[in-house]
This record gives structure tokens, C-alpha cells and sequence, in this order.
């Protein structure tokens, strides 16, 4: 039995509709970003001057420039972090035979299920003993490495090509060498999944920054954002458009990344 | 580890001491920030907020072993349960919708076609908008004068206090998160079901069955690993949610938007009651390691892997 071509049309067109639907508070994100006070936000019109204004006003005075320069910082620094960290743990965890690998292995998945709310509390209390209160050590290294990424570089390097690893060390290749030789070019798709998501999830952390930096010249966008309310006298449109300036990053990456983010969503839903 | 494993000649040369003892040297190196990471940074934390729940700190002073105190006060108090009441209202009326809304619209979503293809890059949009700026845009959607209350307008009802009334507030949270969550689940059902193997519904559809009845028997059993995922994900994502309330409500109004992550967070960063702060942080732990089980355990049941 084939479906009709009506029967397939009218699928489309409901699906489309329901995507449309979908798509309209991202269209009101831009609507809004050009709205003159607030009692400009029902509409969806987009007045283009406006906009325009207000992207001036963003970007010439007050945090926000500041606010965005230190997102990139946070966000960057990382997800290079956690790319070289939890990269080498991972294939150390699944092809190196070292003193301690058990117990390491267990901390690790004994971690996945632990959430970052959980160890606020004492989480800060490690950075302020640290003497990293109000620095960009104490927003980055609590995030340097995630259970979630040393378990995927490790279960991504179990199925590593043993011959290949085999064949250089009797080549006489180093382990180091054939890890960063061998191993790395081989890991580049979770690497790059990895280093995807790590991006975004810090371009989007609000509670940490919250906690650990007070000085807002340390404020990253999701802090400065919350904050924006009280630096301007209350512009709805003025918020909206930073608001949408803070979104066009990660929209762009993912797009570009769209396989490795994919990829990382679906990990372990479609296979384990 | 032996590495002579069915490898003829020159392979017996790397095993034995020598390449025991590179592997060990090696991997220690290469773990060796993750050992210390791990240890700093979960370990450490994670005894610390065991043992912090037992005492009585105020952030200034030191801590004082205080036994069951803090968990004997939790029961007293109205606080906590309003929280957890909230939380638990809050997780349920927005996984519910949003896991059978993306169920409906990913099983015709995950069919080949251009359009299709096109679709479901769209649907990606509000899955990778950041969740800070998405509060931002939802928060001028809820206004007095915004998008929210035009639209309500069109069928006749009269604008509404949605993040400023008692009974509303929860609700535009959960409208929000169902939404946002909405993508996200899709992506990932859709990925689900096209890795389905196809001959299975071709013979179904060949046997005459029709599609609801391929749904029901064939599509929702192969596709209950992902379901459980997604489920799982939603289910701890909603219970550790504090961005959305934070944002659009600070908590109100009268404490009906205030969910548990920012009821802990008031009480260790806004009052610096740590002790107490790390009592509500283990009720969180111990209920959502147990849901996950109970998630585990009932859709697992039966289920051979």
C-alpha cells in the first residue's frame, strides 16, 4: 500500500505548520530585539533602525562588550581544556594498562550522575579555599574536565583499530607519540563532539559565574545578561537584542558542527 | 593487558616488562590531570556536601557537627515542601507534554524527503538557543503587553499577569520549558527512529497492518531505549532546573515558581547557611538517583539488554 500523494502533502503541510509554530518564539527573539519600550512586544514587526540603535548602544557603552570578550574566554578556554584533558584520560582509561586505571574508571562513573547543583555548596567552598574567588581559574577549572567527556573519549577509544596501535609500537613508536600520532587524528569526531558541547553548555552557564564572580568585570554573557535589567534603565528592546546577539554564536556552531552535535545529543539514546 | 595476542613474529618483542612499563608510564601521564581533577573537584565535593549536611556552618564561622538537625528541620519546614511540591508539579507537567508532542511530531519528521531534511534542521533552532537568552525572549513574551497575551487576545481572553500571578506563574515556566525541551527531544527521537531497521515495517505494512497499530507494537517497543534516554534526561533536566525560574520569576510570586535548585541556592549563597544548603542538595540527589532507577526498572522490564 503506497501512500497517496494527497495523503503526503497534507503530512507536509501540518508538519510544516507545526514547525512554523515552533520556530515563532525564535522569530519573536528578533521581533523583540527591535521593540521601542515595553509596550512594544506583541507585535511581530521588526523595525530595522531600531535595531540598529540598539546594537549601537549595546556594543558602545556599558558590560556588554566586556560581558561577551569574557564568554569567549570562559567558553574557549573550556572546551580546549576538556579537549586535551579528558581526551587524554579517555584513551589512557581504554588503551593503556596503568596503576590505578579501576579506581579512576569508577570515579568517573560514579560522577556521571552526580549535577553540578549538587556540589555547589562545596564546590565553592574548594575554589574559595583555593583563593579563586572572582577569577577566571576558579569560573574555568571546576569545568576543565567532565565525567561525561573522559566516558566518551573512553568508550569512542575502545574501538580503536588495535592492529594500527599494535603496528607502531613495533615500529618502536613511544606511547605519547603514538597517542598523539595514532590515537588523536583517529578520536577527531568525539573530540570534536566534545568540544562542541562544552562550548555551549558554558556559553550558557548562569549558576557557577553566579556564585564565584561578583566583580562584574568578570561577568560572562548568561550573568551580565540577568544583570542588563538594572545597568540600563529597563529597555525591553535593549535586552532582546542582547538576547540575540548572545544566541547567534552557538546557532552558528551548531550548524556548522550540526553532525558532532547530533551525535553527542543522541549518545546513548540510539546506541550504548 | 598482553599484547602477543594472535599477532605472528614481531609482536612477542613489544610485550613483555619493557612495554608494561611504557603502557604504565604513559597512561599515568596522560590520566594523571584527571586522577587530580576528579579528586579536587567531585571527590572531595561530594564527601564534603555528605559531610556538610550533618553540620550546622554559616559561612562566616566554622562548621559544627550537628547529626540529623538539618534533615529533622527540613521536615518542619514550609519552605522545603513548598520546593519540592513545585519542583515535582513542575517536572511532570513539562516532561509529560513535551515527550508525546515530540513523539508526534518525530515519527512523521523522521521519514525521508527533502522537505523533511529541511525540517528537522529547522527544529535544531530552539534546541541550540542558549537557555539564558531563550528566559530573556520568554520573559518579554509574558509581559503585561507581549506576544503572549496578543495572542490569547485573538481568541477572545483578556491579558493576563502571567509571571505576576499565583496560579499562572508555574504554568508560562512549563510552557517555556516544554518548548525549549520540545527540540531537543525531537532531535534525538528522530535520530532514534531512523536508526530503526526498516525491513520490520515494511513487512508489518505489507501484512496489512495500519499505521497506528505499527506505531503501537512495532515503532514504541524497538524505539524504548531512546525513550528511556530522552526520559531520563528530561526527568533530571527539569528536577536541577534553576536557569528558567531564576530568570523569568526569581522564585514568585508568594514562592510558586520556587523550584529546589534555587530554594538550595537562596538558602547556601543568600543566607550562607551552607550545612543546611548541602541537607536540601542530598533530598535532591537521593530523588533523582532514585526516579532514574525507577525509570530504568520499569522500562527495562521484559527487555533482554
Amino acid at each position: 500500500m503506497r501512500p497517496s500523494r494527497w495523503g503526503n502533502a497534507l503530512r507536509g503541510t501540518l508538519l510544516s505548520l507545526v514547525v512554523a509554530v515552533m520556530l515563532l518564539p525564535v522569530y519573536a527573539m528578533v521581533a523583540v530585539a527591535s521593540a521601542s519600550d515595553a509596550t512594544d512586544l506583541g507585535g511581530l514587526g521588526f523595525d530595522a533602525a531600531q535595531f540598529g540603535e540598539h546594537l549601537s548602544l549595546l556594543f558602545g557603552q556599558g558590560g556588554f562588550p566586556l560581558y561577551l570578550r569574557n564568554s569567549v574566554i570562559l567558553s574557549l578556554g573550556v572546551a580546549v581544556l576538556e579537549v586535551v584533558l579528558s581526551g587524554a584520560a579517555g584513551y589512557a582509561l581504554a588503551q593503556l594498562a596503568f596503576p590505578g586505571r579501576r579506581v579512576l574508571f569508577a570515579v568517573v562513573v560514579g560522577t556521571l550522575s552526580l549535577s553540578p547543583i549538587v556540589v555547589l555548596v562545596p564546590m565553592y567552598l574548594v575554589v574559595r579555599q583555593l583563593g579563586w574567588i572572582d577569577s577566571f581559574q576558579g569560573m574555568i577549572v571546576p569545568f576543565a574536565m567532565s565525567a561525561f567527556g573522559v566516558f566518551l573519549v573512553r568508550q569512542f577509544a575502545l574501538s580503536l583499530p588495535r592492529e594500527l596501535l599494535l603496528s607502531a609500537r613495533v615500529d618502536g613508536a613511544g606511547e605519547l607519540r603514538i597517542f598523539l600520532r595514532v590515537a588523536v587524528p583517529l578520536l577527531r569526531p568525539a573530540l570534536l563532539t566534545l568540544f562542541l558541547l562544552q562550548f555551549l553548555a558554558q556559553w550558557d552557564n548562569l549558576l557557577w559565574p553566579l556564585v564565584v564572580a561578583n566583580k562584574p568585570g568578570l561577568w560572562p554573557l548568561p550573568v551580565g545578561l540577568s544583570q542588563l535589567q538594572t545597568e540600563y534603565d529597563f529597555s525591553a528592546g535593549l535586552v532582546g537584542t542582547a538576547a540575540l546577539v548572545t544566541a547567534v554564536p552557538p546557532l552558528v556552531l551548531m550548524f556548522v558542527l550540526q553532525r558532532y552535535y547530533v551525535a553527542g545529543l543522541t549518545l546513548g539514546g540510539v546506541k550504548k | 593487558m598482553t599484547l602477543t595476542v594472535r599477532l605472528p613474529g614481531p609482536a612477542t618483542t613489544v610485550s613483555g616488562r619493557g612495554q608494561r612499563w611504557a603502557e604504565a608510564r604513559a597512561g599515568s601521564l596522560l590520566a594523571l590531570p584527571a586522577a587530580v581533577y576528579f579528586l579536587v573537584f567531585w571527590v572531595v565535593p561530594f564527601a564534603g556536601a555528605v559531610w556538610l549536611s550533618f553540620t550546622d556552618y554559616e559561612l562566616a564561622g566554622v562548621p559544627a557537627w550537628t547529626g540529623l538537625d538539618n534533615y529533622h528541620r527540613l521536615l518542619g519546614d514550609p519552605g522545603f515542601w513548598n520546593s519540592a511540591r513545585v519542583t515535582a508539579l513542575y517536572t511532570v507537567a513539562s516532561v509529560v507534554p513535551s515527550i508525546v508532542l515530540a513523539l508526534a511530531i518525530a515519527v512523521p519528521l523522521s521519514r525521508p524527503g527533502r522537505l523533511n531534511g529541511v525540517l528537522r534542521a529547522l527544529v535544531m533552532i530552539p534546541a541550540a538557543m542558549p537557555l539564558v537568552a531563550t528566559s530573556m525572549v520568554w520573559s518579554a513574551i509574558f509581559a503585561d503587553e507581549g506576544l503572549a497575551n496578543t495572542l490569547i487576545g485573538l481568541v477572545g481572553i483578556g491579558p493576563q499577569p502571567w509571571l505576576t500571578d499565583e496560579r499562572l506563574a508555574l504554568w508560562a515556566l512549563v510552557i517555556m520549558t516544554t518548548w525549549k525541551h520540545l527540540g531537543l527531544f525531537v532531535i534525538i527521537l528522530t535520530a532514534g527512529l531512523q536508526g530503526l531497521p526498516s525491513g520490520v515495517f515494511e513487512a508489518a505494512a505489507i501484512d496489512g497492518a495500519g499505521p497506528l497499530r505499527i506505531f503501537a507494537r512495532i515503532t514504541l517497543p524497538l524505539l524504548r531505549r531512546t525513550l528511556l534516554f530522552v526520559l531520563v534526561i528530561a526527568v533530571i533536566g527539569a528536577m536541577q532546573s534553576f536557569v528558567p525560574a531564576f530568570l523569568l520569576t526569581k522564585g514568585g510570586p508568594a514562592g510558586a515558581t520556587e523550584v529546589l535548585p534555587l530554594y538550595l541556592w537562596a538558602t547556601g549563597f543568600g543566607f550562607e547557611r551552607m550545612g543546611y544548603a548541602s541537607a536540601i542538595a542530598m533530598v535532591l540527589l537521593v530523588a533523582m538517583l532514585a526516579l532514574s532507577l525507577v525509570q530504568f526498572g520499569v522500562l527495562r522490564g521484559g527487555d533482554d539488554g
